[in-house]
């Protein structure tokens, strides 16, 4: 029996039999067939190389390999031929001007290197958005994108200029002839010599049209306010003089009407008996309800009714009649009341969204708090929101009928941010005569007749009026890069005007500066003419009287909105580093982690976890540490959007959920292509919708999000105490329980963490002591010093694979953390053990407060990764900063592993001069063009060397140089860091701590100072203020 | 024109006039100066607009005493306007044939300084007798006499070697053994020492450390170019400018006072003095002619030429530091007030420009360690200058090292 049986080496042999014969047959590989190439014997014998000679040959070319490498290279130096007056090779040159893509304004300076403009600055002096935010840091690096448009295009084809010029003036002419209209299509224009010439050119042409658009349309808030003032204009608001802040779902810190009111909120949020109070009421989590002080979750569609309960109680207080109310966040507005109604005059209410119900009750509401002038102000209104959607509507049905002969589109991708109206592509391409004046071959250039290859911003002359009163400039800083031409060039060759763009700002500018000087108006950037106070006056009491609002018939529509409100509903927002997606196609801000999520290289649609559960999604993490989400499919009126990823959000209302607009892109270039999905795609004019919301099955997403810890873990690592315990604390110090520093018990007997010591100090009484104050009160997280960090010391990116793995090159990190429902003291109370508690702590809070924190270098006095780096490349100065030495480091990472902060950045890979795979995206350091944004004072970091925050050394060397060569003292504000030149807050405050006059020491010495994990015992130069949030103990 | 074209044509006739005068003796009784004096006269006050032999902004002085008397010249050199003023028909009429450009009046020149420029206009224009035998004659160099008395001594003791090999030799013979040759000795001597341990041990490690330091030197020395004199695509003297002319450092190099760059000097900045200044002593006209061609300037008609397309000059770089190392020029010449030549070295000399330094860290550290800061003198160090005094002595030398300047993150990053 047993030889019959019969064994096999496993189920492959049983099914296939001839198969492992075959194997066996081949264990060991066959003679490597030397014949075949070498050929026979005969052929071998009648060849002149023999071994003797391949091997002197390969001698030879090996030797002289060796020697020829052991020559220098040759370096040329090119001086200019004639040296230009304003340019002194390795000064840099800071030229005012001002910045606006549509979507966002800001006036700015721009910093130039040999004539290239490698980075952007505040312009502090602007009355008016001087505080830039990420995208506008960010857009130097788009000048040098080399996927831009170089040359014009005709039909698809690049072509000249003159064969353009002459094409579209034929198109302009056959649509004249034939009857058919003319139409100028715009986001909001701001320039006035801009609008002067598209009204020139409309003079030409019997049907003429001007349409306006916003790709986040603020339409309907804009025709409220004509109803109300006679004037199609939204209110500058005055947050600076607001004590009491209720916003019901307006983003004003991070994406609303276009006025940047950061700086000025944040001059009430410093802790104090004057500080302001902010509440928000709104659906998804932004960055303003991340900043309130006490944040209500509530969906878009039941704003109005919010807005209405705030108006009854407001009017039942001061004994005016009242409406018929909701149930809906009654309580929590009568808190909000309340609060508008101790603060009076100085209380502020603002509204998001796209609705005119909604705006009427935010007018009427501020009109009975009298705020008029003091809060916010329609004698100056702004106008950065001019869109209209029924002129937009009225277009595209007239493109469909075909009346339109020719459309010139600027500043707006109208394919893009229309890609949610099937009409408008297929309307589009039935007009014969489609121009689109454009830095990119985008959405809209691929189905236009001609593309009019436009200059970026910072080689364009412009001017705007943002404001009524505020007057800005926009100069070249760099020769046109290409063969492109600025849009009002191209206006005044179709219109045959002769001179410069320049010439022409100039003679607008002559009445408007009424004898005030042009070149001083240059410099500065800004200009603010302020009419008189007697006109002031007549414009405030016309208003005030002519102030017209259909109350009832709005609280009818936002009580009913509320009633209808959907089960699911998805909000339209856009993301701090992506905006509407004009500037794309930039590596930097996809690179940019979103201040909430933390997540780059993607939008996705934000979930609460009660609805995540229900509708079967999570988002769970890998081992190491990278996260993935389920998809869903969106649907929105019969329009789907598939795959979707799915992050879950504290804080996001049930029921809703948020997407952000600007991903998805088909048009922008390489590197924004094809990243993220185009959420535009479901979106109609307003910014909610009803939607219908499926997980796809088995799916997976994988972000690129970097950080994994969410929630403090019970840990103080950003201290919060509330404002009543603050004011009410008389210990110096804050030795009351909300900042005690962490005291050492030593032979010495107990000692505070600066006087411990193990070895001898530096002496940081002489010279320089640099020091870093980071306030947590001031800091809304909006990522500008992020960007600007990113371009000031040549960061690379990395790309969303090494992203996800948490090797992100930031120098400058903003945590974000959330507050958990679970502290010690409630564990303690429900009997929790120490597993189950920390396990609890992990998870955030439904409703969570949000805390963030900029986190760089500390630069540690007692810094653990000096001590442990073999080869001393790291190293401390006299001056207080930890000074990383690039060309002595050798890449061990024990300074990495052993820095308490984790603020150490590696190169795992060479990221520049590499277009290998994933690393083309970062074309700052790839390409030649690229490269021209890198700041020359920075070195570079090569592979397998280590780098972090230097406290902008180049910035402070500089100021100390500059201050010996005029011979006088450094004085405090003269070096500023990166980041803190870009904080529009005032978050950060850099400076020398031995100079007692000097800001950062006041800081020192205030009582919410404390080093973040004091208990280290680190000592670093870089502190922090404790959080003061506005409520009650 | 016609005036220009007389002019033309009799100037041969007048130098042969010239040198006829001046053979009789006539001009030379006449002009009497210190040639020199006028040598450095005429370079310092004249050459910006005249040469000795072709006209410039004003015309060529070579023959001038020859055209016009020494009285009308001294007039006319003290203060031209004067002289066109009192009516004199001359000076009005060179006035216009040079279309109204104005030569400065020089009251400061004394008779006898005019005397002397004159004379060096007469001396100057001769043409240089060359030296018979100059340059030909072979001198032997001092230094070759020591190499040539150590030839003599080895040739002295080969000598003795071998007559004591054959001393050695006739004594064997003598006594009847067999003779050997030189090399069989040479041979049998070198196989007695290699065969003794500590011969070979010794010599072991005498070649050891003599290759490991050479090894080392050699190693230290990659990437030092000190001495690295390239060829330039213009043969621009510092000797000649720097040196003979004593033009400040800064006037072409003028980043070096205010940015982190010495920039080679623009072209157009070569052009202020060469514009006039058409021609070299050494080169001539083919040097000077290379900034013409890269900025496009006619020397003939003494302008710019229009719609030129201008040609950046290709200097060849000689000091470099890695990118890895940043260097502040203002940073030292403005607030540390050190010398160009410190680093340079003596550039005033240099015909042509080489490495003086190492620019070795090394290098850049001792210096930083024993270069004293301007404390003093800069209102910058105050407050700093007070404590360094507490903690140093008030009569301690600041140095950079003691304001940390070896940190590594001065330099680096």
């Amino acid at each position: 029996m047993a030889e019959n049986k019969k064994y096999w080496r496993g189920i492959s042999e049983l099914e296939n039999p001839e198969l492992t014969q075959t194997l066996s047959e081949q264990e060991f590989p066959s003679q490597i067939p030397a014949d075949e190439f070498l050929g026979n014997e005969d052929n071998l014998d009648s060849t002149h190389t023999s071994r003797r000679d391949f091997l002197k040959y390969m001698g030879f070319s090996t030797a002289a390999a060796t020697l020829a490498a052991c020559e220098s290279p040759v370096y040329e130096s090119l001086p200019y031929v004639v040296g230009p007056e304003e340019i002194i090779p390795g000064i840099a040159n800071f030229y005012a001007s001002s910045y606006y893509d549509g979507h966002d304004y800001a006036a700015i300076l721009i910093k130039t290197r040999e004539g290239r403009p490698i980075k952007i600055e505040n312009n502090k002096e602007a009355a008016l958005n001087g505080g830039a935010n990420t995208r506008v840091h960010a857009s130097v690096l788009n000048l040098y994108d080399s996927t831009r448009l170089q040359k014009p295009v005709v039909k698809g084809q690049e072509s000249t200029w003159s064969a353009l010029d002459q094409g579209v003036m034929e198109g302009l002419q056959a649509a004249e002839a034939a009857g058919k209209q003319v139409v100028v299509l715009t986001s909001s224009v701001l320039s006035p010599s801009q609008k002067s010439l598209i009204k020139k050119l409309g003079a030409g042409y019997t049907n003429f049209r001007h349409v306006s658009f916003d790709p986040i349309s603020y339409s309907q808030k804009l025709d409220a306010w004509q109803e109300a003032t006679g004037k199609r204009a939204l209110p500058l608001y005055h947050f600076d003089n607001a004590k009491a802040i209720v916003s019901v779902g307006a983003d004003f810190l991070g994406d609303w009407i276009g006025q940047s009111v950061s700086g000025d909120y944040a001059k009430n949020r410093k802790p104090g008996k004057d500080m302001s109070r902010h509440l928000q009421f709104e659906a998804g989590m932004s960055l303003t309800g991340s900043n309130a002080d006490k944040r209500y979750k509530v969906k878009a569609s039941q704003y109005g009714a919010v807005l209405v309960n705030i108006y009854n109680e407001i009017a039942a207080a001061k004994g005016m009649t009242t409406m018929s109310g909701s149930d809906v966040m009654k309580a929590e507005a009568k808190a909000a009341a309340k609060e508008l109604l101790a603060a009076g005059k100085k209380g502020l209410v603002v509204c998001g969204g796209n609705n005119k119900a909604n705006e009427h009750l935010c007018i009427a509401i501020n009109a009975m708090l009298a705020n008029t002038e003091t809060t916010l102000s329609y004698v100056n209104r702004s106008y950065f929101r001019q869109g209209d959607e029924k002129a937009m509507q009225a277009l595209i049905a007239d493109m469909k009928a075909g009346k339109v002969g020719a459309v010139i589109s600027h500043n707006l991708n109208p394919a893009y941010v229309l890609s949610g109206n099937a009409d408008f592509t297929a309307a589009y391409k039935k007009v014969p005569c489609s121009v689109a004046v454009t830095q990119k071959y985008d959405e809209t250039a691929q189905i236009s007749t001609f593309v009019a290859a436009e200059h970026h911003y910072c080689e364009s002359w412009g001017d705007f009026a943002p404001a009524d009163g505020h007057y800005s400039l926009q100069q070249p800083t760099i020769k046109p890069l290409f063969s492109t031409r600025q849009f009002e060039d191209n206006l005044m060759a179709w219109t045959g005007a002769t001179g410069s763009y320049h010439d022409f700002i100039k003679r607008n500018w002559t009445s408007l500066l009424g004898g005030n000087d042009w070149s001083t108006a240059l410099h500065d950037g800004v200009f603010v003419k302020s009419s008189s106070v007697a006109d002031e006056m007549a414009a405030d009491t016309e208003l005030e009287s002519g102030l017209s609002v259909d109350l009832a018939g709005a609280a009818a529509m936002a009580l009913a909105s509320a009633k209808d409100a959907p089960a699911m509903e998805i909000n339209f927002t856009q993301m701090t580093g992506m905006g509407v997606g004009t500037i794309a196609n930039n590596p930097w801000l996809l690179e940019f982690p979103d201040p909430i999520t933390r997540v780059s290289w993607d939008n996705y649609l934000s979930v609460a976890a009660a609805d995540a559960a229900e509708l079967g999604l999570k988002n769970w993490n890998e081992s190491n540490g990278a996260l993935n989400g389920s998809t869903v499919n969106i649907t929105v009126n019969g329009k789907t959007l598939e795959n979707v990823p799915v992050f879950i959000q504290p804080g996001q209302t049930i029921g809703t959920a948020s997407l952000a607009v600007g991903y998805g892109r088909f048009g922008a270039g390489e590197v924004a292509d094809k990243v993220g999905v185009n959420a535009y795609t479901i979106m109609g004019m307003d910014h909610q919708a009803a939607a219908e919301v499926a997980a796809v099955a088995e799916s997976k997403h994988e972000f690129a999000c970097i950080q994994l810890a969410h929630t403090m873990m019970g840990r103080d690592i950003v201290k919060e105490v509330n404002l009543d315990t603050y004011l009410n604390d008389d210990a110096q110090n804050g030795h009351d329980g909300w900042n005690e520093p962490p005291i050492f018990e030593t032979y010495k007997g107990p000692l505070v963490g600066d006087d411990v010591n193990l070895w001898d100090d530096f002496d940081h009484e002489t010279g320089h002591m640099w020091n870093m104050s980071i306030d947590l009160n001031l800091c809304n997280g909006c990522g500008a010093c992020v960007i600007a960090c990113h371009s000031e010391n040549n960061v690379p990116v990395v790309g969303k694979d090494e992203m996800r793995k948490h090797r992100d090159m930031h120098w400058l990190r903003i945590d974000r953390y959330y507050s958990s429902d679970t502290t010690e003291e409630t564990a303690e109370a429900e009997g929790l053990g120490g597993i189950e508690m920390y396990a609890n702590m992990e998870v955030p809070s439904e409703s969570p407060e949000v805390f963030f924190q900029p986190v760089m270098c500390q630069h540690c006095n007692h810094a653990p990764c000096e001590t442990v780096c073999p080869v001393a490349a790291t190293s401390h100065s006299a001056e207080g900063t930890n000074h990383m030495t690039y060309n002595r480091c050798i890449g061990t990472r024990y300074c990495a592993n052993n820095c308490p902060y984790k603020v150490r950045r590696f190169n795992w890979f060479q990221y520049h001069d590499n277009t290998v795979g994933m690393f083309k995206e970062n074309y700052a350091m790839n390409d030649d063009l690229g490269r021209m944004v890198l700041n020359p004072d920075v070195t570079v970091r090569s592979r397998g060397v280590m780098e972090k925050c230097s406290m902008c050394i180049q910035r402070t060397q500089l100021g100390k140089l500059e201050a010996k060569k005029r011979g006088e003292k450094l004085k405090d504000g003269q070096v500023q860091t990166a980041c803190q030149s870009a904080c529009d807050t005032g978050a950060i405050v850099f400076g020398d701590v031995n100079d007692k006059e000097s800001k950062v020491f006041a800081m020192k010495q205030d009582k919410r100072m404390y080093h973040l994990l004091g208990s280290v015992g680190t000592q670093p130069s870089v502190f922090y203020q404790v959080k003061v949030r506005n409520t009650k103990a | 024109m016609i005036k220009r074209t007389t002019l033309r044509l009799l100037s041969p006739a007048l130098l042969v006039l010239m040198i006829l005068l001046s053979s009789l003796g006539l001009s030379a009784q006449e002009i009497q100066g210190d040639a020199a004096n006028g040598k450095s006269l005429f370079n310092s006050q004249c050459a910006a607009c005249h040469k000795l032999d072709k006209k410039v902004v004003g015309p060529a002085l070579g023959d001038v005493t020859q055209r016009r008397s020494v009285e009308w010249l001294t007039a006319w050199i003290k203060n031209n306007q004067e002289l066109r003023e009192s009516g004199d028909a001359d000076a009005i009429a060179i006035f216009e044939e040079y279309n109204g450009s104005v030569m400065p009046a020089f009251p400061g020149l004394s008779d006898q300084d005019v005397m002397d420029i004159l004379t060096y206009t007469i001396e100057g224009a001769k043409p240089k007798d060359p030296v018979p035998g100059d340059g030909t004659t072979v001198v032997v160099a001092q230094e070759d006499d020591n190499s040539t008395l150590l030839y003599i001594l080895g040739a002295l003791l080969l000598f003795m070697v071998v007559l004591l090999a054959r001393v050695k030799n006739t004594l064997k013979s003598v006594q009847g053994d067999a003779t050997t040759t030189m090399l069989e000795d040479a041979n049998v001597f070198t196989r007695t020492a290699l065969k003794n341990p500590r011969v070979v041990t010794v010599l072991t490690v005498v070649i050891a450390v003599v290759f490991l330091q050479q090894l080392y030197v050699g190693l230290m020395a990659v990437n030092v170019e000190t001495g690295y004199q390239p060829h330039q695509p213009i043969k621009f003297s510092h000797e000649l400018h720097a040196g003979q002319n004593q033009i400040d450092c800064n006037y072409c190099h003028s980043g070096a006072r205010k940015s982190k760059h010495s920039n080679i000097p623009s072209a157009n900045v070569c052009m202020n003095c060469h514009m006039y200044i058409q021609e070299g002593p050494k080169y001539g006209t083919e040097e000077i002619s290379k900034i013409y061609a890269a900025v496009g300037f006619d020397p003939e008609t003494g302008s710019y030429i229009e719609d030129y397309e201008q040609k950046p000059i290709k200097w060849v770089r000689i000091h470099k530091l890695p990118d890895l190392a940043y260097f502040n020029h203002a940073q030292h010449v403005t607030a540390g007030q050190v010398e160009c030549q410190t680093c340079h070295g003596p550039i005033e000399e240099m015909e042509e420009v080489y490495q003086y330094s190492p620019l070795t860290m090394g290098w850049c550290i001792n210096c930083h360690r024993e270069t004293k800061v301007q404390v003093e003198t800069n209102d910058y160090y105050e407050d700093m200058h007070a404590k360094l005094k507490e903690k140093y002595g008030p009569d301690a030398d600041i140095t950079v090292e003691m304001i940390g300047g070896l940190e590594c993150g001065k330099c680096h990053y």
